[in-house]
């Protein structure tokens, strides 16, 4: 498979929020404003491009029963090097997304990829992979996180949009708000994708 | 049998190469990351007493005996010292938000008056009350005097030590006063 459409593949036909439904849990929660979206996304996708690299060019040398705990330790000491350079060079980001850095651990989209693409293909197509899905995680992340915050805030990115008479409805950025805007994106796509078949 | 020993082998290395490289990222970074932290606290306290220019902690064992009796949601005093001559006091307290644990810094000068404060670390909901660390919420805190406890008023303030609620967020801003008024106790019963 080539390079390029290994790497669109993870951002828009294979796109692990809105086709693969995976990561739900930090997609959720970190998407109250547009800024912890795309922070999360980066931090994630660094993380993806990093242990499939290390996952391809190890996998033949992990005997198959104990590939999943392998793999979990690469990912695991990725996120906490990530971590850590994070409190040292980036400390308001890694303090904005507090505790979902350490949980990029059981990020199922990291493991999914490990086992259904790194541990079956070369170092170089891994790399692609984890960099396809990140960004692509990190596009759904960020649009889900800038309609929450524009309609739940009033401002995106931090900018003030609509102004002072704007009353914004703080639903959205409480968890209801967040199954209701992914909810209706899915749809929204899944009927966009429909026409054109 | 070998298997296993084999399989074992083969986790040990791979988890021994994790260690390394975790133990070297962490002695690269550890420096910095403390670094951090302590600018952090400086910045926490020039912020709630700006009066100050320098800082030296309190400890002396009526202090610890308060803190740990009465006054347990306070972890740290410090002296703000400008030319010599203490000005006030800063106070690192913890009280309890919507989502946790709240750090703030409360500053209280010798005339009287809470000087300031400053949210140092929370978990509070984006866009609510998350919104405790803007300047236009912590403002609200400088200069009034301390002479009656603050209360928080969900409408316009009407009296100097009236402190108006983040819109959504009372819990929050019900928190962060709890905090200043035990940090007014704790300055009045220990430092006047």
């Amino acid at each position: 498979m080539k390079l390029g459409k290994i790497f669109m593949n993870g951002i828009i036909k294979e796109n692990p929020i809105f086709r693969l439904l995976l990561g739900m849990c930090p997609t959720l929660a970190v998407t109250t404003a547009a800024i912890n979206g795309l922070g999360m996304g980066l931090a994630t996708a660094a993380v993806l491009v990093g242990s499939n690299a290390v996952i391809a060019l190890i996998k033949d040398l992990i005997p198959a029963k104990i590939r999943i705990p392998s793999f979990i330790v690469v990912i695991a000491s990725f996120v906490t090097i990530i971590g850590m350079l994070m409190k040292a060079y980036l400390p308001a980001l890694d303090k904005s997304l507090g505790l979902f850095i350490p949980l990029i651990v059981v990020n199922c989209i990291i493991l999914a990829r490990a086992e259904s693409f790194a541990s079956k293909n070369g170092v170089v197509s891994s790399i692609a992979d984890g960099l396809g899905m990140g960004l692509g995680f990190t596009l759904a992340l960020t649009i889900l996180a800038s309609i929450r915050e524009l309609l739940g805030a009033g401002s995106i990115f931090g900018i003030s949009v609509f102004g002072a008479g704007f009353e914004p409805a703080l639903i959205m950025i409480l968890p209801p708000g967040a199954f209701l805007t992914l909810g209706l994106l899915l749809g929204l796509l899944n009927k966009m994708t429909q026409k054109t078949q | 049998m070998r298997e296993i020993f084999k399989l074992a082998g083969i986790l040990f290395v791979i988890t021994a190469i994790a260690a390394v490289l975790l133990g070297f990222t962490n002695i690269a970074t550890a420096d910095k990351v403390a670094q951090q932290l302590e600018q952090e606290n400086i910045d926490a306290r020039m912020a709630a007493l700006p009066i100050a220019s320098e800082f030296k902690k309190v400890e002396t064992p009526e202090l610890e005996n308060a803190i740990q009796t009465e006054f347990q949601i306070i972890e740290e005093v410090y002296e703000g010292i400008s030319d010599n001559e203490v000005v006030g006091y800063t106070f690192k307290t913890v009280p309890k938000g919507y989502g946790g644990e709240i750090v703030l810094n409360v500053g209280i000068s010798v005339d009287g008056k809470v000087t300031g404060i400053k949210v140092v670390n929370h978990s509070e909901t984006p866009g609510l009350g998350a919104k405790a660390t803007e300047d236009y919420f912590q403002d609200q805190y400088r200069d009034i005097p301390i002479d009656s406890p603050l209360e928080v008023v969900k409408t316009t303030p009407a009296n100097e030590n009236e402190i108006e609620a983040i819109t959504g967020a009372t819990v929050t801003t019900n928190g962060i006063t709890d905090g200043v008024n035990i940090s007014v106790d704790l300055y009045n019963e220990l430092l006047k």
